[in-house]
């Protein structure tokens, strides 16, 4: 049994577009965003994930099995979304095979959705966005377009991976993190991170359905939440909470 | 050549089981529905987090009917979180058709690690989440010289 990860095309993806990456994360943030992208936008399913490292799970929709992870686009931009939480284990092969893939396709840049979980988040009236990049120029975007970068800190999970190797690799990738709950799905903090995207590449995608029927959203993640608590807590996310150790600037 | 097993071998071994058994009480937590068709009830999202002073637990409520939550001690280290919903929902709003059930109200039990003082438990609904506040058991002082 082999086991590698394969990005299947459905139809034929053209090169050097924007993508999207929202997975489930803490307050769902990513996830909740991206499928908010997809109907919005009105995008179809382009390209779908294979891998024996993924649990035996399938989505039938319409009487028909469909990949849990897939990419949906076109219009001009690609939106990579899961269904299910990736399996810790298996989140170096994933993520390696994804920013392979996203350089085969001379992708223009990728942003990945994500929170930054905070442990007083009901205090908080409204959310902030951080972001984080794979290069200077994009850093500079970020703060052209009113997004405090990360000055230190730790980022862990599938994002984190996909920054560095997009660092490394030289493809163009940003990180946005909207201050969200680490185990409540967040539909107020997708909004924030959506309308922060929307400043980045230059496009009006409406947020305001999200905030309207934030109860609807919560209750319906709940069950995507609780499986992505699991995986959160076996890649010990909560090292995100910890302090950097000392440092001589 | 075998190799001699070493106190570290020992030690990784252990590290290891633990591991195994925390995994499997993890995988036991999320092996049953969240939702009960024959109480009506869907299982919220709960959380517990304890620190030096205090015990606090939160649930995630959206669409509950904040003068029906009701929180009650069953016993010194289980609290029972009970709430109706404002709207019923069923399977169907979730575009699933291949079950039946509606729901109609929310119930959770959460098990708290360490004693409190139930006496003096507060309990605050805000911005959707339920937040309650269970002082831990006092023990005794102890001077530190």
């Amino acid at each position: 049994m082999s086991e590698k990860v394969e990005i299947i095309e459905r139809v034929s993806v053209p090169n050097g577009l924007k993508m999207i990456l929202g997975l489930p994360d803490v307050g769902l943030v990513g996830a909740i965003a991206a499928s908010h992208i997809i109907s919005k936008l009105r995008l179809e399913e382009v390209a779908y994930f294979k891998s024996n490292l993924l649990p035996p799970v399938i989505m039938l929709e319409k009487g028909l099995p469909r990949s849990p992870i897939r990419v949906f686009g076109d219009k001009g931009i690609l939106v990579l979304s899961s269904e299910i939480a990736i399996p810790s284990a298996s989140i170096y092969a994933i993520m390696e095979r994804i920013v392979d893939w996203v350089g085969e396709k001379k992708t223009e840049v990728i942003y990945t959705l994500g929170g930054l979980p905070v442990p007083n988040r009901h205090n908080i009236e409204k959310p902030k966005v951080f972001g984080a990049a794979s290069n200077e120029r994009l850093l500079k975007k970020l703060d052209e377009n009113g997004i405090k970068a990360i000055e230190r800190g730790f980022l862990v999970g599938p994002q984190a991976l996909i920054l560095n190797l997009c660092a490394e690799k030289g493809i163009p990738a940003v990180t946005l993190l909207a201050e969200c709950f680490y185990n409540y799905p967040d539909p107020e903090a997708s909004s924030i991170v959506i309308q922060a995207l929307n400043r980045m590449i230059d496009m009006e995608i409406d947020v305001s359905e999200l905030i309207e029927k934030g109860e609807e959203v919560r209750l319906a993640m709940r069950d995507m939440m609780r499986r992505t608590q699991a995986e959160l807590a076996r890649m010990k996310k909560s090292h995100e909470y910890d302090i950097p150790g000392y440092y001589i600037r | 050549m075998r190799r001699r097993r070493s106190i570290f071998d020992i030690i990784r071994e252990r590290m290891e089981e633990l591991e195994a058994i925390a995994d499997e009480m993890l995988d036991q937590l999320v092996e049953r529905p969240s939702w009960d068709v024959n109480a009506h009830s869907l299982e919220p999202l709960c959380d517990v987090s304890v620190s030096s002073d205090r015990v606090i637990v939160t649930a995630d409520l959206p669409k509950a009917d904040p003068r029906s939550i009701r929180v009650s001690g069953i016993s010194d280290d289980l609290i029972e979180i009970t709430a109706n919903m404002k709207v019923k929902i069923n399977f169907e709003d979730f575009g699933v058709t291949h079950r039946r059930g509606e729901f109609s109200r929310f119930s959770c039990r959460v098990s708290l690690p360490v004693p409190v003082d139930t006496n003096r438990a507060k309990a605050r609904f805000r911005n959707g989440i339920l937040e309650i506040i269970l002082p831990r058991k006092k023990g005794y002082e102890i001077k530190v010289e």
